[in-house]
């Protein structure tokens, strides 16, 4: 019960971020920072796919009802969803995840972090910006703005992670 | 059968995320092509109400701004009132119905939400059908143009802004009267460029480019921004011209939108052109 009121909480403070501030904020260089996807990172580890990708697609449809993408961050977000799995079995410590419930820098550590979070993101950032545009001749325009997009991306979401997550004692 | 089971089992997160990416994408560039639902845009009541709520809280953050756009544009108006012109001939203001007919209405509303990064950006506005708002009509704020809507719904419309790819809006380049049609390259918000001008034409730096009239859309004359360089096109005897939106888009709040009252005789005249010939 605890659990779903923590997670409900941080859908709806990550989903309220992005729509309220994020949106609007207009950088430049065709920058588009996301945070949103730190939900599913968040998740806990155990948790299976299926719900995982259930999961994304609602926040992501929930998003694209605001910010009239029409269904682009609910895909970005699946394919995020869909990898994380993956990144997380990569990048698995020595003696597994045996004891760690969730995947934040707190329990995983900062360099863990960035690899999994910061690899991740670069897919969704790349899924997102290719497929607004889907077209090949400007893949330049594309690289552009997810190799911008993401360290930015990566550290409003460092930022509200420190924020949303307490520290264990 | 027992196999085809065994697949599925085996393959069940991948056919999900497949078949939940297919709805996500199917949806995206089907709305993109044309609206068909409510559903999935800022035209329902609960995105729409949250949204009209951030906007009464951010609204006020500019207000100085606009409280000095609109005095200025009420001088302006005053300045044309008949009552502000001294007479010097008695008949010179008197105006005469028959020959004047009320061709455009304007309604006034504000911008509840916008995005400015995207490919096609959006805006919503808070008009809806209840205030007489429908598709294709025109919207304008104090500076420049701003797009047409898109879709509409009771209290809420979308307006596909001027920045976006296919928006097509007719302009004309002054003070020469060259005829161009406006796009946007997805890229710079303040930036749009008119392609396809014959290169015979002479267009100087700096020169204004306004509204035409041919679609009915727009009122003839309303800004839309200043040449800011000419390209030629590659192996055609074409110009590419790019300009500089008068209005800043990331700032705008109060707009207008366009109510032309021969908008369907207009359609009805052009519609008895032959479909072959045009």
């Amino acid at each position: 019960m605890n659990l779903i009121i923590k997670h409900s909480v941080r859908f709806l403070i990550l989903g309220l971020v992005q729509i309220l501030l994020l949106n609007q904020l207009e950088i430049g260089l065709g920058i588009q920072a996301m945070v949103y996807p730190l939900f599913i990172l968040l998740l806990p580890i155990d948790l299976g796919t299926i719900p995982l990708l259930i999961f994304a697609f609602v926040l992501g449809i929930s998003i694209d009802a605001i910010s009239n993408t029409f269904g682009l961050h609910a895909s970005s977000l699946l394919f995020f969803a869909y990898c994380r799995p993956l990144f997380l079995k990569i990048f698995s410590p020595r003696d597994g995840y045996e004891n760690i419930k969730e995947g934040d820098s707190y329990q995983m550590g900062f360099l863990w972090f960035l690899w999994v979070y910061g690899g991740l993101l670069t897919l969704h950032h790349f899924w997102f910006f290719y497929m607004e545009v889907f077209r090949f001749d400007e893949i330049l325009f594309v690289l552009q703005k997810t190799v911008l997009s993401v360290p930015v991306s990566f550290l409003m979401a460092f930022i509200l992670q420190i924020l949303l997550v307490t520290k264990p004692r | 059968m027992r196999n085809l089971f065994a697949f599925f089992r085996r393959f069940r997160v991948f056919l999900i995320f497949v078949i939940l990416q297919v709805i996500a994408l199917y949806s995206y560039f089907s709305y993109i092509a044309y609206p068909k639902s409510q559903f999935l845009t800022t035209t329902n009541s609960i995105s729409g109400s949250l949204l009209s709520a951030r906007n009464n809280v951010v609204k006020h953050f500019n207000l100085e701004a606009n409280n000095k756009a609109l005095q200025l544009e009420n001088i302006l108006l005053r300045r044309r009132l008949p009552e502000s012109f001294m007479k010097i001939e008695n008949e010179t203001f008197k105006i005469n119905d028959t020959i004047y007919e009320e061709q455009y209405d304007y309604i006034a509303g504000e911008i509840v939400n916008a995005t400015l990064t995207r490919k096609n950006n959006y805006f919503t506005i808070n008009l809806g059908s209840i205030q007489g708002i429908e598709t294709q009509m025109g919207v304008f704020s104090d500076n420049g143009i701003v797009g047409r809507v898109f879709y509409v719904s009771e209290h809420y419309a979308l307006v596909k802004s001027v920045l976006s790819e296919n928006i097509n809006i007719d302009v004309v380049i002054q003070p020469a009267g060259i005829k161009g049609i406006l796009k946007w390259d997805g890229n710079n918000p303040n930036v749009g460029y008119i392609s396809g001008i014959s290169n015979d034409y002479k267009i100087k730096n700096g020169s204004q480019v306004i509204t035409g009239s041919g679609s009915g859309v727009f009122p003839k004359g309303l800004p839309v921004g200043k040449v800011k360089k000419i390209e030629t096109v590659e192996g055609k005897p074409l110009w590419d011209v790019h300009i500089d939106f008068s209005e800043d888009y990331r700032k705008l709040q109060n707009i207008y939108v366009v109510k032309n009252r021969l908008q369907k005789e207009l359609e009805k005249i052009e519609f008895a052109i032959p479909s072959d010939e045009k």
